[in-house]
Parts: structure tokens; sequence; C-alpha cells
């Protein structure tokens, strides 16, 4: 491309080349395009630490206060492997209809807020633990608990 | 019989390179808006993904959140993880990186890091439970899918030691990209 006048020529005798601008530009375009990012849409789930309390590792009372999922890392099987109780429950809608059902019960005996106790081990994937949360949320379970220290006991 | 010649016209052929112009400008100004030219606070991370998850209103005025973000070590000539990089779950501790301002920081040096973090915004008032004021600070994890939980474990043991009690975990709703 040559240079290029704006307007006829007869009326405007100075033209104005404007192809180092185009070049210019077009070198810009090819530059912001390049660098240009879209962000994920991302959302937080609140979890805000007991003030003053450190980690309590395993409940000392004999008496269920709590709905405990326990996550293990299955090395052999590369997946996370969890257990509700003595039960261990891959499938997420079972996984959530247990709970629902274990929280109906202490909505019953009138303990609204229990906590869902979520006991994994550290090599477990973070996305294991989201899920559970996630399950948890979906039953308006507000409060969720991370158990911490030593890993759970199988 | 004799053959009329056509008569010669000549065309001037311009090519008018307005029109392109004003669409290159429009280009440019949508480029140059949407570029992200701030300090990194987020880092390329695949998180998890939570249909419950609620974006968070965007803060006004002064920022009082920080983000941790815990992601494995990227591909490059001197480094490559056969495991991570065929999409398994690397579990060497060694290559899954805390990152805070695009900062690099390792178990050791990020509990200095969260104590600065902690100390520079205080609530103003003492709190009766543990008798000192805590940070008014919200800490941020963006933890990669297959980062190992106990990483993020020990960020909010590390938290709870430095006073920074308001934690929120980052995932990515599936129904809203």
């Amino acid at each position: 491309m040559a240079g290029a006048s704006i307007g006829d020529n007869e009326e405007n005798p100075v033209a104005i080349n404007v192809t180092a601008m185009v070049d210019v530009i077009f070198c810009l375009c090819v530059f912001f395009m390049c660098s240009l990012h879209f962000r994920e849409m991302e959302g937080k789930f609140d979890t805000w630490l007991p003030k003053g309390k450190g980690s309590q590792g395993m409940p000392s009372e004999g008496i269920i206060t709590e709905i405990r999922v326990a996550v293990f890392w299955d090395e052999a099987k590369q997946q996370a492997v969890r257990m509700l109780g003595t039960r261990v429950i891959q499938d997420d809608e079972d996984l959530q209809t247990r709970i629902k059902s274990a929280y109906d019960d202490f909505v019953r005996m009138n303990k609204p807020d229990v906590p869902v106790t979520i006991d994994a081990h550290a090599l477990v994937p973070w996305s294991a633990i989201i899920d559970i949360v996630n399950i948890c949320k979906r039953e308006h379970i507000e409060k969720i608990e991370f158990a911490m220290g030593a890993a759970p006991p199988r | 019989m004799s053959r009329r010649k056509p008569p010669s016209v000549k065309e001037d052929v311009t090519c008018n390179l307005i029109p392109m112009i004003d669409i290159m400008f429009l280009l440019l100004l949508f480029f140059m808006l949407s570029a992200d030219m701030t300090q990194r606070e987020f880092e390329d991370i695949v998180l998890p993904s939570a249909d419950q998850v609620q974006e968070s209103p965007k803060e006004k005025g002064e920022n009082t959140s920080v983000t941790v973000n815990i992601f494995h070590r990227q591909e490059s000539p001197t480094f490559t993880c056969a495991v991570y990089s065929h999409g398994g779950t690397c579990r060497d501790k060694t290559h899954w990186l805390f990152a805070m301002r695009s900062q690099e920081f390792t178990h050791d040096t990020l509990k200095d890091q969260l104590q600065q973090e902690s100390q520079a915004d205080l609530e103003p008032e003492v709190d009766p439970t543990t008798n000192k004021r805590m940070s008014a600070r919200t800490l941020i994890i963006r933890a990669d899918r297959l980062a190992p939980y106990g990483d993020v474990q020990k960020v909010m043991q590390l938290c709870g030691e430095v006073g920074i009690y308001k934690i929120e975990v980052a995932a990515s709703n599936p129904l809203n990209v």
C-alpha cells in the first residue's frame, strides 16, 4: 500500500501519508491482542477461622456432635476416597443424600447448627475438598469445618 | 467496415483507507482498555469448580484483601514434571509453590510475609476472646484444583498463627463462564 490522500486531490492538495500510521496501529493491535487475557469468572467461599482457637484435633467426646466426612488419597488408583462414617461414598449425589439425611437427623434433635467436618489427608487434591463444600452449600449447611492435624484414622 | 475504438477512460484507482483506520482505532482502543497492566495478583491457575460459589462484590475504596496462590511450577527448559504435564496429580512437595503479588514463597518464608500482611491492617477493637487486635485483612486462597490439601491447610494454619481469621477460598463457577 502506498500513500493515501484524504479527500479529493484537487480540493485538498496536501496529501497525508497514512501508511506509517497504519503500520504502527497494526503493530499496537497485534501487541494488545497477544497480551489479552480473558479472566475466568470466579467466586469465593467464606471460610473464617475461629478466633482464639488453634487446631483441636479429633473430638474427644463420645457423643457424635458433627457430620464428619473423611477423605483419603488412594495412591494406586490416583483418586480421593470419601467416607461418611464407615461407608465409602464415591458418587456426589449419594454423598449429598447421606449428608442431607444426617443433617436432617440433627435438625430433628434441635441441633440445626451442627457442623460438617471435612477431615482430609494432606495429599488429597483441593478439588475433592471443594466438591464436599459445594455439596454442603447445596444443602444450605453453612457451618463447615476443616479438621487440622494428623491424618484421619481409617 | 471499420471498428470504433473504445474511448480510453483514465481511472484513478485509489484505496480508501479511512474506514479501515477507524476500525483499527476502535480495535486498538478496545485492546488497550481491556489490557491488564496492573501487578499480577492472580496466577494462571485452574481452579476447582463449584456451582454454589458466588461472585464476590468488588471492594470499594481501600483494598483490604490479599491473595495467596498455590500452583504447580511452570514447565521450562530446565524443569519438567511428567505427571502434571500429562494431567496427573503431582504429589512432589517441591513442585508446588505459594505466590503473593507475583512473588514466590516457600513454606518457611510464607509465614513472615503473612505476618507483615496481618500487622499492616489491624482491627480497631481488641478481640475479647484472644485479648489482642486481630487482622482486618481478608486472605483469599486461590489453589490449583490438583494442589495438595496439605498446602491449603498450611496456609490456614499460618493465618491462624498470625491473626488473620477472614479467609476465603476461590473456585470457578461452571455456570457463569
